[in-house]
């Protein structure tokens, strides 16, 4: 690696590390759901390489758990993956200058974390020939740490103490990324309207309230800011 | 439909696929100045609607009914985390106050 270039990854690595505290123990819930929910260790660390994505895993245990089609857990899968169109176009135009080889590699490393921080000035902002190398030490330094811990989960099972309340740290990190989301009386209105119809449907069979919850949501939003425009 | 190995597979090998081309959709494949303007202005609330549908049910139902008191410890430790929040951009801050709330809850009960 070039001097510039090592550099920035370190830059990345060190980004991302306030946010690790939260990816421990996540990976680790995520890697004992999985077993929880009656996949092998092997199928839970699988799970974790294919998608490399904390919520879609947990979604996708706890529709296994439930014996749930197999159509029907991809599609609530995608639903919860949704939020990764959004990141994708926002990420696009600080990369498209990039061979499609690296394209390829940082949408793959791409979570909620590694956009929040990728995004932020001082790294947009960096020098274009080697921010790449800063978005990649963020998105390789998660990467480690998140399959350390889901095998970490998957081999001790259900072996934690429920005592601990550790799956709390799940919503506890998404909280942490909703509140910043929440700016404006649109995206207020996408966040009350979807915690709300996500309160009303949780009866529904496997977990389909998240689903309808979610898109819901994205029309009270839509509906919201497009009135304010006229 | 009774669980059986190859489905769990397929399961573990579409999900890979799923979020692999949601996250590459505009980074590798497509320009987002190509779709239609309302397409655009959906998207950006998306992180708002599924984030809240994840996390208010996950404060308000810890356990598959309706816990809206203050007796609820997930409840009143997830708003103490809002509260980090709003005033602290760390994100390790607020994750540290949520649990550390919790913990002094359930020790309290």
């Amino acid at each position: 690696m070039l001097p510039n270039a090592r550099s920035e990854f370190l830059a990345g690595c060190r980004d991302i590390a306030p946010v690790l505290v939260g990816t421990v123990p996540f990976g680790f819930v995520a890697g004992v759901a999985a077993v929880g929910a009656g996949m092998t260790p092997l199928q839970g660390i699988a799970l974790s390489f294919f998608a490399f994505s904390g919520i879609a895993q947990l979604v996708v245990a706890q529709l296994v758990a439930a014996q749930s089609p197999v159509l029907l857990t991809l599609a609530a899968a995608l639903v919860v993956s949704l939020r990764f169109l959004m990141y994708s176009a926002a990420l696009s135009p600080h990369v498209a200058h990039l061979p499609a080889r690296w394209r390829v590699l940082i949408a793959y490393l791409m979570t909620d974390q590694m956009f929040a921080m990728g995004t932020q000035h001082d790294v947009v902002s960096g020098e274009r020939h080697h921010r790449h190398y800063r978005l990649l030490g963020i998105g390789v330094t998660l990467y480690a740490v998140w399959q350390a811990s889901v095998i970490a989960g998957a081999v001790a099972g259900a072996q934690v103490p429920a005592a601990w309340s550790l799956d709390f740290v799940v919503t506890l990190t998404f909280l942490v990324l909703l509140v910043p989301a929440l700016r404006t009386r649109a995206d207020l209105a996408a966040g009350v309207v979807a915690g709300a119809v996500a309160l009303l449907a949780a009866g529904l069979p496997y977990r389909l309230a998240l689903v309808v919850a979610s898109l819901v949501g994205i029309g009270a939003g839509f509906l919201v800011e497009w009135r304010h425009r006229r | 439909m009774a669980a059986s190995p190859v489905n769990e597979w397929l399961v573990i090998v579409g999900a890979g696929v799923v979020t692999f081309l949601t996250r590459a959709s505009f980074i590798v494949f497509a320009d987002p100045h190509k779709f239609p303007h309302a397409f655009r202005v959906a998207l950006a609330f998306v992180p708002a609607a599924v984030l809240a549908a994840i996390v208010v049910p996950g404060l308000v139902m810890p356990h598959g009914t309706m816990e809206l008191t203050p007796a609820n410890p997930r409840l009143v430790a997830g708003l103490a985390a809002v509260a980090v929040a709003a005033k602290v951009r760390n994100p390790l801050v607020s994750i540290v106050a949520g649990m550390v709330v919790l913990w002094g809850l359930q020790a309290l009960a």
